[in-house]
């Protein structure tokens, strides 16, 4: 599926910004079932230097620096991407069991899987604890493949939990997360995340966006979709599988995918230092998914 | 500094270098030892003595951080130098270099290619799971073969040539300057023992370092070399001044440095200057609020995006120090074979890392033989030696073992060498370790031949204990003897030369900040000392005042310390009864305007640019100091006898400082910034006492009281007297300080200087011949005066003398505005900056 996707973020501020340096995961990766085609980011007012690269984790990152007094920033993000599917559901079953798993992961001298295992740990936003695991282990019976213990533990997140917007901030900690039970995307994968780490199981933060279609018979709104997270778990063998609890699904592809990290810390869409700018900024984000055809 | 801890040694012959009882000593001891016993006892504590005269002038400090009373301790210094024959350095040495290739290798593999991880060399949790690993610096290169410049190891030596390195430094390793500050003091206190004992120079060491920094520079040309430091709070600030000095860079903070169009550049006086190389001494995650820790102060926002764009040379290299990593010695001597493929030279303290689940197991069965280290040093909970912990203690310890066993190591204490110590009941031995110094040179490292040794001050009996500078423990200087006396070198000379004068006039705006305040205040704690000693001489005096005079002359305290509203309409009981106000106003630090807080001001400002201070104008800073922490005792004196008196000596150092000024500071854009703020700020005190003593309404006799007492605080009651007799004329008293140019503490004197000073000031190019605005205003200050006449001044009407009140106001606000001036233009205004998002920040656990 193609895709263009159009990423505009704004900031107003109460007094102006003097000068402002600013680092951005605005720009969708490359990965095994994704190609970025072609992107592009502008930002205004004029930047005084900007640079592209690569960070650790392979995402795009964007630097850019303003020495012009402003009173509004934005961002636009605009890019193509190419997605396909991953594995379907009823591969699921075939995976090495839980227990495979866990012995592996420690065990295994393969290259790759030692690498894994920096997602085993805990991360800036998430700490592995005995209540995750407590939550997520009646999923995860030793026999049982990996996949489908996964796929479990996703849907019980749908089930149990409700999306709800105003329940959390990016700085909700997990524990009251579960105590809550409510929380939006980010949260739910970092519950995941930090359930799968618990377990010994390794556990990536993915952020990107997911194609919404409108509802029967109404065109779609123009900036109405938004950012989306979800998780990736690593399966010796099989690699990278992405699954998404919000949404109650593995990702398809309809998740195009920007950045991945431990969490949310390492793929932050807009970081950075402002010099004045006075209290309480105002952010306003619009994002577009547009399938292209052809 | 240091977190190490070592024992006496088990088999006590084998690393004892001297007995006393028995008599032995090492052969290499022997020159030494006997040098010293020649100077008897009295010459060798006379000698002390003068080291730490000399420690303590040149401003050699190491900041304690929980003691609020003295954060500053005078850096201790043994007279006994810990002495290494030449044979015993080769192999230490050859050990040392070799580990520090091997240092920057595992830094390259662990930002790069990641090998010893993918071959299973070291578990992937060792540095995935270590705070130190920085993920933003992957990928970061340095011109040359070497990333990692400097390294630094802490090691026990032994007699038999062996030795164990107990911990590396690698982020910002500390204590070469204090090296070469202990090795400065012997070479002046024992100039022949050194000189005969054939020891290896220092220099040589420094002029690497300095051709290594300056090589490393992206533009060739005259590259700017930064010293970064956190500030003059750090526990190490006197090296980072001295440092500086010795090797010609500038000392520079946070706010000296901002990234422009992709460049770092330090804000000078002459406009921005491009900064190529920055040798830090901020640790990792403070360097950059961008990427790394975002609520930081200390560091400079988009600096690693800099770096990594190779525009300017960070030194050690960001994200190093993940070497510090305690659980990398366990895996030491495997690394040492994938890397270098072979068995290292030097040992390592053996290591058992907790996230081996067998080595936990003996780590938690031995928890009382052990020394427990996280793998991160953390402010939070330091290393403990787990034979002093209770069995509760144990327990919770091994709690938070099992909980994150990663973070955890266990090392067993290691015998360190005894070597000779001067103590109150002579020579003793004392358990040492040596921290050494290597820098990169173009292939291969180049090794301080020396370093710091430290010892534990007290004789210990026990085993589990640990030195380190926070800890309170001594040092001494490390002589390495060579077989042979060494050619003294033209290097020694080079390097002694200091900032020249075109440096000069890019100085960071802030130092010259620092030195106008330092003049300001300095010059307000000595006009207010001056005035209250008056003030404490004229009410204990023979003469009754009446309760007006004394009304009078206390509001006149008020004014100028700007302490309202004190005196000013008081109680008369306080008025009868001021004495202990009045020492309130001096000893009081909390007061704003005391002389106390003025003279902290001053001292803060001075640590924050002492770099630019004489090595005499240091040591009356010292004075300064002690005189202050004597203040308290002046406080608790109630109703001393003559309190003036103890004022004298503060006010004599006052004046030994401003005499210094003139006399041994180079007349560079520095002075003229603490020349400026001395003279505005003394026309503002005069202008402020004449408004208190002449303009207000009050009886011939008590004017005559109040006229002599401003004569005598400004020194001129006595070329007064013999100008014009006993009388106490309002007219010739005031021509006599505001208008007399032959008086140095005239107002017109002040301005004549102000004036001058601010012409000097570097100006923008410019065609144009308009004055610049705080010369206009400093102009129109001293016209104010230059225009009045006498009379004018000293008529009264309505009972005050409203003309002098006038133009004393007048002068005030210009005075003030030629400061804001002065800020605007040369200060830098550093705004304060927020985060844009974000509410976590990588964890440091």
């Amino acid at each position: 599926m193609k895709y263009k996707i159009r990423h505009i973020t704004e900031y107003l501020y109460a007094e102006p910004v003097s000068h402002c340096y600013n680092l951005a995961h605005l720009i969708p990766r490359t990965t095994q079932r994704q190609r970025c085609l072609w992107s592009q980011v502008q930002v205004h007012p004029v930047t005084a230097a900007s640079a592209k690269r690569e960070d650790y984790f392979g995402n795009h990152c964007y630097h850019f620096e303003i020495q012009r007094p402003h009173e509004k920033l934005i961002i636009e993000s605009s890019s193509e991407v190419e997605t396909s599917a991953q594995l379907t559901a009823n591969e699921l079953d075939f995976s090495f069991s839980c227990q495979q798993v866990r012995e592996r992961m420690q065990t295994s001298k393969d290259p790759e899987l030692l690498l894994a295992r920096e997602f085993m740990l805990d991360s800036p936003m998430i700490k592995a604890s005995d209540e995750l695991r407590a939550y997520a282990e009646p999923s995860f019976a030793p026999d049982r493949p990996l996949l489908s213990a996964v796929m479990e533990l996703t849907q019980r997140i749908y089930r149990e939990f409700d999306y709800c917007p105003e329940a959390t901030t990016v700085a909700t900690p997990l524990s009251e997360v579960l105590a809550l039970k409510k929380g939006v995307c980010q949260d739910f994968a970092h519950l995941q995340i930090g359930c799968l780490r618990a377990l010994g199981y390794a556990a990536k933060y993915v952020s990107g966006y997911i194609e919404t279609l409108p509802p029967p018979g109404q065109e779609k709104l123009v900036g109405s979709d938004a950012s989306h997270a979800w998780i990736s778990v690593y399966s010796p063998g099989e690699g990278w599988i992405e699954f998404d609890p919000t949404n109650n699904c593995m990702a398809h592809e309809q998740h195009i995918i920007t950045a991945w990290g431990r969490d949310y810390f390492d793929v932050t869409p807009l970081q950075g230092v402002i010099f004045g700018g006075g209290e309480k900024p105002v952010l306003n984000v619009s994002v577009d998914v547009a399938r292209l055809t052809g | 500094m240091s977190d190490s801890f070592i024992t006496p040694p088990t088999d006590p012959a084998a690393t004892v270098e001297f007995d006393a009882k028995l008599g032995t000593v090492k052969p290499h001891w022997r020159y030494l030892l006997d040098g010293l016993a020649n100077l008897g006892e009295a010459g060798l504590a006379d000698r002390q003595f003068k080291a730490y005269r000399m420690l303590r002038d040149d401003g050699a400090t190491y900041n304690i951080y929980d003691e609020e009373a003295a954060p500053y301790r005078t850096w201790q210094l043994d007279l006994v130098p810990s002495l290494i024959d030449s044979d015993s350095w080769q192999p230490i040495e050859a050990g040392l270099l070799e580990r520090a290739e091997l240092f920057n290798l595992i830094f390259k593999d662990i930002y790069g290619a990641k090998q010893l991880i993918k071959q299973g060399v070291i578990p992937p949790e060792v540095i995935f799971g270590h705070p130190g690993f920085i993920r933003a610096c992957h990928g970061l290169a340095l011109p040359g073969e070497h990333d990692l410049i400097l390294h630094s190891a802490d090691l026990s030596l032994s007699a038999n040539g062996q030795c164990c390195v107990l911990a590396d430094r690698t982020q910002a390793p500390s204590g070469a300057g204090y090296a070469l500050e202990n090795r400065t003091v012997m070479t002046r206190v024992l100039p022949s023992l050194f000189r005969d004992s054939h020891v290896h120079r220092l220099a040589g060491f420094f002029q690497r370092l300095r051709t290594k920094l300056t090589n490393l520079a992206p533009s060739q040309e005259q590259p700017c070399i930064v010293l970064m430091t956190p500030g003059a709070h750090n526990e190490t600030y006197f090296e980072h001044a001295y440092l500086a000095n010795y090797l010609g860079f500038h000392l520079v903070q946070s706010g000296d440095l901002v990234v422009r169009n992709g460049y770092v550049w330090m804000k000078s006086l002459s406009g921005l200057k491009r900064v190529d190389v920055i040798w830090r001494r901020v640790d990792d995650w403070y360097c950059d609020p961008v990427e790394l820790k975002g609520d930081s102060q200390l560091g400079v926002a988009s600096l690693l995006e800099v770096a990594r764009a190779g525009r300017v040379a960070i030194v050690n290299p960001l994200g190093s120090g993940v070497l510090e990593n305690a659980a990398l010695l366990r895996f030491l001597p495997d690394i040492g074979r994938a890397l270098l493929g072979r068995d290292l030279r030097l040992n390592t303290v053996p290591t058992y890392w907790c996230g081996d689940a067998k080595e936990q197991s003996y780590v938690l069965a031995n928890l009382s033989n052990l020394v427990i280290k996280r793998t991160y040093q953390s402010n939070s909970e330091s290393s403990v030696w787990g034979g002093n912990l209770t069995v509760n203690e144990q327990q919770e310890l091994a709690a938070k073992i099992k909980a994150n066993p990663i973070y955890y190591v266990g090392q067993p204490l290691v015998d360190a060498q005894q070597i000779p110590a001067l103590t109150a009941a002579g020579l003793e031995n004392r358990p040492s370790i040596l921290r050494s110094f290597a820098v990169a040179s173009d292939s291969s490292y180049t090794l301080m031949p020396g370093g710091l040794t430290r010892f534990a001050s007290a004789p210990e009996a026990s085993a589990g204990f640990r030195i380190t500078s926070q800890s309170g423990s001594h040092s001494k200087d490390t002589w390495v003897l060579a077989s042979e006396q060494e050619r003294k070198s033209d290097v020694d000379q080079q390097l002694a030369r200091s900032i020249n004068q075109a440096d000069l006039e890019s100085l960071p705006s802030r130092v010259v900040e620092n030195l106008f305040w330092m003049g300001r205040y300095a010059e307000r704690a000595e006009a207010s000392l001056r005035y209250l000693r008056t003030v404490f001489i004229t009410i204990n005096g023979d003469e009754e005042l009446s309760l007006t005079c004394r009304r009078n002359l206390l509001a006149a305290v008020t004014l100028q310390t700007g302490t309202a509203p004190g005196f000013i309409d008081c109680d008369d009981s306080l008025l009868l009864d001021p004495e202990q106000e009045l020492l309130n106003l001096v000893a009081n630090g909390y007061i704003t305007g005391s002389v106390r807080a003025n003279l902290n001001a001053m001292l803060i400002c001075a640590d924050n640019s002492k770099e630019l201070l004489s090595s005499d104008m240091l040591r009356v800073v010292n004075d300064i100091h002690d005189g202050v922490s004597e203040l308290d005792a002046i406080l608790s004196q109630n109703a001393v006898a003559g309190p003036e008196e103890l004022l004298d000596p503060l006010v004599t150092t006052l004046l030994a400082l401003s005499g210094l000024v003139q006399e041994s500071m180079i007349r560079g854009v520095g002075w003229r910034f603490l020349e400026i703020g001395r003279r505005l700020e003394r026309t503002i005190q005069t202008s402020q006492l004449i408004q208190g003593l002449v303009v207000p309404e009050m009886p011939e006799a008590d004017q005559s009281v109040a006229i002599q007492s401003l004569l005598l605080s400004h020194e001129v009651l006595i070329s007064y007297r013999r100008l014009y007799g006993a009388r106490m004329g309002v007219q010739s008293s005031l021509d006599l300080l505001m208008l007399d140019m032959s008086n140095p503490r005239s107002l017109s004197f002040q301005l004549e200087k102000l004036q001058e000073h601010l012409q000097a000031l570097p100006r923008q190019h410019d065609t144009r011949h308009e004055l610049p605005a705080e010369q206009r205003a400093a102009l129109d200050a001293s016209m104010q005066i230059k225009m009045t006449t006498l009379t004018a001044l000293s008529a009264r009407e309505n009972g005050r003398r409203q003309q002098l009140e006038k133009t004393l106001s007048r002068l005030n606000q210009l005075l003030d505005s030629v400061s804001n001036f002065m800020s605007d233009k040369y200060f830098d205004h550093r705004e304060p900056s927020q985060q844009l998002v974000r509410s976590v920040w990588e964890n440091r656990e």
